[in-house]
């Protein structure tokens, strides 16, 4: 773990990395004493201050009813990083179980759950993602039931294909010939080995999960008004391009920070972990 | 054409080409301008702006609104007399279809015949006329079957379809007329208008190029061609016509672009007196049904911020202060000075009153995806009704999808933001639509009212004889939708057109040319166009 964190600061990219994702998170989680206007986060407008460039105190101007897109950012961040967390806490573990399972036990079971996994995974994400919201009100809770939906299948191949291999090596055949259980060798010996690529993967979606998210909500079909959100900041904003930029230009701007951030750090992490192994 | 002569043409053509390409973009003579899709260009079928502005210019009326001032002037039409319940018109002998077919009293009666038998459209303006009928072929007469006012004004939204040409096309359809000739003219014109249709795309494109029959020709300074193309986004058109590739923008963009467009030197067209602002509620969905909750919604919506927010510069604004249902200058409006105003302790007051509780309901705030500025009026109404204590929640919708929810009042939201017109001009137009039990179900009547004291007086002003019976009949209703508080009354409107300067539309920019009658003012013909 030492070594790990030695040799992602010794990288510039992946220290880049670090600075940015730290910046997001400690943005997120310390959003009530950051923003200079947390009220403006929720339903308020001020037309007395709407539509104002960048100019002290509104680092980043005010939108069209008022509210300082600072703070909304810093707002967006916590919401963007609750819907990849919970996300990739749902998604992760049921992807991984099936993938096991599918990977260890092989024959009809097997091919049940990969070709169910393979109709998953062949329409592509941000369609279902839309249909789903498309049926579904749009609210924050039913947005990330629908991007669980659609990414839980990645994690079931990957460790699919990890489990192919593995099941043969072995430290896999020495326990099942003195007669350890079927569960204890998936997850007891087969999952720790599946650990390093799972954790670079979940690292690497982060970013995915915020674009996607971002991506649904510029569609009109994310986090409702006015619950601050960068994707629907970025497509109102669009609208009065170019004068008032910084409507697009800031929330734009942090939806690269974050997504850049965690790439950088997971391709550090795939660096690493892979070399290890 | 033998080779060699083909390549010194392409020679030709390639040395005009690199002449005039530093030049910048040559338009010769093309207007562009651009509306909210769909384009509906079936005149029986035609009711919103972009519908009117093809209709304006593919196809003629028997009369047009006056210039910069009441009343209306023959045009199809030499002359006409009446007394109240039938009409006689003289048709002018000179008119002919873009088909080179005469135009006959016979093509008056198959459009109102046909308005009437699809009823589609704006076909309810002509529900009292019982027949046209020709007497002679340049001679029609209408018969009412009561007095209805404002039925010469309803005329402008009668245009005359060629007869022969239509009945040469008819579709797929049960009876003797099939579908009316609609599958043909949903793509093609029959009419004897200043333009003729070069082709039309309804979610993309119309574009139209001049009839040089026009019986009353159409003047050289006129647009050789006119682009109308639907659905551009606001950026997009902002950029375009900073680049001096479009014309007129829609009156839809958000006042700001209007206001950036300007400073870079775009001119301000403008278009007013003959509607408003509406925020529009479902009478039929707790807690709307209380006539108290919906008294709290009016009375707690900030009319002065939503004022200020639509200015584009000092002297231009997109509305003014409302002061009742019916915007200033119609029949029966308050006068000017009587604005309605903000009153948060009143609105308490209602809420208090009414049988519902706020933590019971959350309001749904609809807005259409086309108008960005209706957002702005969400958000507005979300912070204002937080105060209130109410919960409400925003919903985006396509104008499409909105006209197809509001056809069932338990698909129509809480709160519909519209912006609606008198279609002819007359306040009959703006508010039976909107407000008489029979016309419930529209996009301009997601209210569901049903009030018989409004039936009543909406009625009597459209079969009062004189203008005075009628503006007392007008007022009369206008109090009363004060107190059934269906509507909140948001401001009365004017639309701005951001303009380049090298089209001027006298129209809409000279008052004593004005038409008073939204989407006249796009009469191709009398545009001036520079090369």
């Amino acid at each position: 773990m030492k070594r790990t964190l030695a040799i992602l600061t010794a990288n510039p990219l992946s220290l880049l990395g670090l600075v940015l994702v730290f910046v997001v998170v400690f943005s997120a989680v310390f959003a009530d004493f950051i923003a200079p206007f947390p009220e403006h986060a929720g339903a308020v407008v001020d037309f007395a201050n709407f539509n104002q460039p960048p100019q002290w105190p509104y680092i980043f101007g005010t939108d069209l009813v008022g509210r300082d897109l600072f703070t909304r950012v810093i707002y967006a961040y916590r919401i963007s990083l609750i819907l990849g967390i919970v996300v990739l806490a749902i998604a992760v573990p049921i992807g991984v179980s099936i993938g096991l399972v599918a990977g260890y036990l092989g024959g009809r079971t097997e091919y049940v759950l990969m070709r169910l996994t393979d109709v998953f995974l062949s329409v592509p994400p941000l369609v279902l993602a839309m249909s789903i919201m498309g049926v579904l009100k749009p609210t924050l809770a039913n947005g990330m039931l629908a991007v669980t939906v659609m990414w839980w299948p990645w994690y079931t191949r990957l460790v699919y294909n990890i489990t192919r291999g593995e099941k043969e090596e072995g430290y896999v055949l020495a326990a099942e010939v003195i007669g350890a259980s079927r569960l204890h060798i998936i997850f007891r010996e087969i999952l720790p080995n599946c650990v390093p690529a799972i954790v670079t993967k979940m690292t690497l979606d982060m970013g995915f999960v915020i674009l996607i998210a971002s991506s649904l909500s510029f569609l009109g079909l994310g986090v409702q008004p006015p619950t601050p959100d960068l994707g629907s900041m970025v497509a109102d904003g669009a609208k009065y391009l170019p004068d008032s930029w910084w409507l697009t230009i800031f929330p734009g701007l942090a939806i690269l920070v974050a997504v850049f951030g965690f790439n950088l750090i997971g391709d550090a992490l795939r660096d690493i972990l892979g070399a290890e192994q | 054409m033998t080779t060699p002569l083909k390549l010194l043409s392409i020679a030709a053509m390639a040395s005009t080409m690199l002449a005039t390409a530093p030049m910048g973009v040559q338009a010769g003579g093309v207007l562009r301008l651009d509306e909210v899709a769909v384009g509906e260009l079936d005149p029986a079928i035609a009711s919103d702006y972009a519908d009117s502005i093809l209709m304006f210019n593919v196809y003629d009326t028997l009369v047009l609104p006056a210039q910069g001032g009441p009343g209306h002037v023959p045009h199809l039409a030499e002359s006409w007399e009446g007394d109240g319940t039938s009409f006689t018109f003289k048709l002018r002998n000179d008119v002919k279809f873009i088909s080179g077919n005469l135009l006959t009293a016979d093509d008056v009666v198959f459009s109102l015949d046909r308005m009437k038998a699809m009823g589609k459209g704006l076909s309810y303006l002509f529900a009292n006329v019982e027949k046209a009928e020709a007497v002679d072929a340049s001679t029609v007469k209408f018969t009412l079957t009561k007095a209805y006012s404002p039925f010469i004004a309803s005329l402008v939204r009668l245009p005359i379809v060629d007869k022969k040409t239509v009945i040469a096309n008819l579709g797929d359809g049960e009876g003797e007329m099939k579908d009316w000739g609609s599958a043909y003219l949903t793509a093609q014109s029959a009419g004897t208008g200043a333009y003729k249709i070069v082709s039309h795309t309804p979610q993309e494109e119309t574009v139209m190029e001049k009839n040089a029959d026009y019986f009353l020709g159409v003047p050289e300074p006129a647009p050789d061609t006119a682009r109308l193309r639907y659905g551009l986004e606001a950026a997009t058109v902002r950029t375009l016509l900073a680049q001096g590739e479009h014309d007129i923008a829609s009156q839809w963009l958000p006042p700001e672009v209007i206001k950036a467009l300007a400073a870079n030197g775009a001119q301000t067209l403008t278009e007013s007196g003959t509607g408003a602002f509406y925020v529009k509620m479902n009478t039929t969905k707790p807690p709307m049904d209380d006539v108290n909750c919906r008294m709290a919604f009016a009375k707690a919506f900030d009319y002065g911020a939503a004022v200020k927010m639509i200015a584009v510069t000092d002297e231009v604004s997109q509305g003014a202060a409302a002061t009742g249902a019916i915007p200033v200058g119609m029949f029966g409006a308050n006068p000017a000075e009587q604005v309605i105003e903000r009153d948060l302790e009143a609105a308490k007051q209602h809420l208090a009153e009414c049988k519902y509780s706020p933590e019971d309901f959350t309001l749904e705030i609809s807005w259409i995806a086309e108008v960005p500025l209706e957002e702005r009026f969400a958000l507005l109404m979300q912070a204002n009704y937080t105060e209130l204590g109410v919960k409400s929640e925003i919903r985006k919708m396509p104008w499409a999808l909105f006209a197809e929810q509001v056809s069932k009042p338990e698909n129509t939201p809480h709160m519909s933001q519209l912006f609606v017109n008198a279609v002819t001009g007359d306040p009959d137009t703006l508010l039976y639509g909107m407000y008489h039990s029979s016309s419930a179900g529209t996009w301009q009547s997601p209210e569901y009212l049903k009030d018989e004291e409004v039936d009543k007086l909406l009625d009597t002003g459209r079969t009062a004889a004189t203008p005075e019976a009628r503006q007392e009949a007008y007022a009369a209703l206008n109090a009363r939708l004060m107190e059934l508080a269906p509507t909140i009354y948001g401001y009365d409107r004017q639309s701005v057109f951001a303009a380049s300067d090298r089209v001027k539309v006298p129209a809409l920019s000279d008052p004593s040319k004005a038409f008073g009658l939204d989407g006249m003012g796009f009469t191709f013909r009398l545009m001036e166009v520079a090369e």
